[in-house]
């Protein structure tokens, strides 16, 4: 229970909020908190728990986009059938791609992984006939909540709430169960793990899958809530990275990490779009400056991200206390 | 059959100035090991040398070359120092992330500075096309290739016959035995990531007046450069020589067959299947993907 209060006291922050703040702008940015934060813990299920450090998984956030526009402009199918179709073409791939690149290690994944979500992406932007090419696809509004046509931010809110505690849960299941220990060990040292008969493979592969899915899940709904889809920039690199950045300032393997790496990412990027956008957009770029030093300076002083860096202070401070 | 001089010209003179990218590449990888995610982006950032001592200084592209050759030795040896040094013996995922920062900060300095617009340099001779044996090929392309070769020719010297060089083989072969034997590895691998991106910074040099230039134009090259360097066997410097050809042939007869618009797909489907079958590469040793240290 002490173990994941933070995190409570988190999402009831988040899920109380829009009881209270009705500002649009707020809620707005409470919004992409909560999605970035779920698909960077989406990207630590494959790259924190399992070390399947990947820079394509906006593959699968493209996919999920995709899935839940082309359901509701080509098929007249609701949104929510195009998340779920998007999890399972999200899934396969992502058992695809975990099987094919199982033997890579370090950056040969990261590579692997990087031209596949190119692939998507040259893939979506050129075949015009089914994608509507690089133009992209404006998502058409119906009101309603099985068409997730919602205008009201505070519904929004509790909708990506919701995936983000999925996702979360799916964390804390992977720090709690056997499964959870097994893929650690694998991470760990992948030798001796198979010596101790842990189906290595299998375990990476599955955690890959998972961590696909749940992406394409963010992926679909935010087309809905954005109302746009665009190749260039949901199977871009840039994509990949954001997620992996939440997960990495937040804390690497950690359940709430992302999260709060989220919260950072998030505020600094609309604190600078709304200040420097408009006039002197070309200034927002200083909020992607700083996200790269921060990546520097954060994987070489706190390698284990915020929790890990708050989880050290604590126990300095608890056997500063022991110790009289 | 009458376009065959073309198509094989064409991958000639692509080859070359992918020579140039790649061999950079897989000498930082060779001797140190890491993938340098911020490759792309020291190209770009000579490219915008060239193209504003250009359009400020009225530089001609080659006579900028001059100047770049000392300039990105130097931009390398201080990002080694301030970036890499601190790294160079941490795990993979932390090699990973740093130059991927160091990516992300670098294509924003020139988003912020120099803004998202696309640049050309529109030498004079731009336009001028020789016509050789029933092959067309630009001016620009064509001194491009040379100087490339010439270039790649003289770092392989280099590292055959110099000591410097030496010092950098052994290195790649057995960091801790060179360490051992009284090599300065950090000396090295300063010198090896400053050579590195000098190779980048020449190329993005010779590549200015041939692509334009804009902040993410990088990508698109180093991608290239990284299907080059794993098919080649990453760290093989002659390897990375022999796929940059192989990976202007896929993209030379690819945009010929089917099109230009479908052409990167084909060598980013090259990229993926040579991954999984042979990591190594076509020349590289079996296993040596896996090699950690």
């Amino acid at each position: 229970m002490r173990a994941i209060a933070p995190a409570l006291v988190f999402f009831a922050v988040a899920g109380l909020a829009p009881l209270v703040v009705r500002d649009a702008f707020l809620l707005d940015g409470l919004i992409l908190i909560l999605m970035w934060g779920a698909a960077g813990a989406a990207w630590n299920i494959a790259g924190g728990y399992a070390g399947q450090v990947s820079l394509g998984h906006s593959a699968f956030f493209g996919l999920g986009a995709y899935a839940a526009a082309l359901c509701g402009t080509r098929w007249q199918l609701s949104p929510w059938i195009g998340l779920l179709i998007g999890a399972l073409v999200a899934t396969a791939t992502g058992f695809i791609i975990g099987y094919l690149s199982n033997r890579l290690r370090g950056p040969y994944f990261v590579l692997a992984t990087i031209a596949f979500s190119q692939v998507l992406l040259i893939g979506a932007s050129r075949w015009r006939g089914f994608t509507a090419g690089s133009e992209g696809i404006p998502v058409p509004f119906r009101p309603g909540f099985w068409t997730l046509g919602i205008a009201d931010k505070r519904v929004w809110v509790w909708i990506v709430l919701t995936l983000a505690v999925l996702v979360y849960l799916v964390q804390l299941y992977l720090e709690r169960s056997r499964r959870g220990y097994q893929l650690a060990a694998v991470r760990e040292d992948e030798d001796a793990a198979l010596s101790l008969g842990v189906p290595a493979r299998r375990l990476k592969v599955a955690a890959i899958a998972v961590s696909a899915a749940l992406t394409a899940a963010c992926g679909a709904l935010w087309a809905q809530y954005v109302g746009f889809v665009d190749p260039v920039y949901v199977f871009s690199v840039d994509l990949s990275v954001r997620f992996s950045l939440a997960a990495i300032l937040g804390g690497l393997g950690t359940a709430l990490g992302p999260f709060l790496g989220s919260v950072l990412v998030t505020t600094v990027e609309t604190y600078l779009r709304a200040r420097f956008g408009g006039i002197g957009a070309g200034l927002v770029g200083i909020y992607l400056i700083l996200y790269g030093c921060a990546l520097i300076v954060m994987v070489r002083f706190a390698p284990q991200g915020l929790v890990g860096w708050i989880g050290d202070r604590r126990r300095h401070r608890t056997a500063a206390r022991a110790t009289p | 059959m009458s376009d065959l001089p073309q198509l094989a010209v064409s991958t000639i003179l692509l080859g070359g100035m992918y020579a140039l990218i790649a061999v950079g590449l897989t000498l930082i990888f060779g001797v140190m090991r890491v993938v340098n995610f911020a490759h792309g982006e020291f190209l770009m950032l000579a490219m915008y040398l060239a193209f504003w001592a250009f359009s400020l200084l009225h530089f001609d592209p080659y006579l900028t070359l001059v100047v770049s050759l000392p300039l990105f030795f130097v931009v390398g040896w201080v990002s080694y120092r301030v970036v890499m040094r601190p790294i160079i013996h941490a795990s993979h995922n932390v090699q990973v992330f740093t130059t991927v920062g160091l990516s992300i900060a670098l294509q924003n300095v020139a988003l912020v500075l120099w803004t998202a617009d696309v640049r050309f340099v529109r030498t004079d001779y731009y336009a001028i096309v020789l016509r050789f044996g029933g092959a067309a090929f630009n001016i620009a392309q064509l001194v491009a290739f040379a100087i490339a070769v010439v270039f790649t020719a003289a770092l392989f010297a280099f590292m055959r016959w110099s000591y410097t060089g030496k010092v950098m083989r052994a290195t790649a072969q057995d960091r801790q035995a060179s360490a051992l034997m009284g090599i300065d590895t950090d000396r090295v691998y300063a010198t090896t990531w400053a050579v590195g991106i000098t190779c980048v910074g020449v190329a993005g040099v010779l590549l200015a007046p041939v692509y334009p230039v804009y902040p993410t134009a990088g990508l698109q090259f180093v991608l290239i450069a990284y299907v080059t360097v794993v098919l080649g066997g990453l760290g093989d410097m002659a390897g990375a020589l022999i796929a940059s050809l192989v990976v202007a042939a896929v993209e030379v007869i690819g945009s010929y067959v089917i099109g230009t618009a479908w052409k990167e797909v084909l060598y980013l489907l090259l990229f993926i299947a040579i991954l999984v079958v042979r990591p190594a590469g076509l020349f590289g040793q079996r296993g040596a993907e896996l090699l950690g240290t």
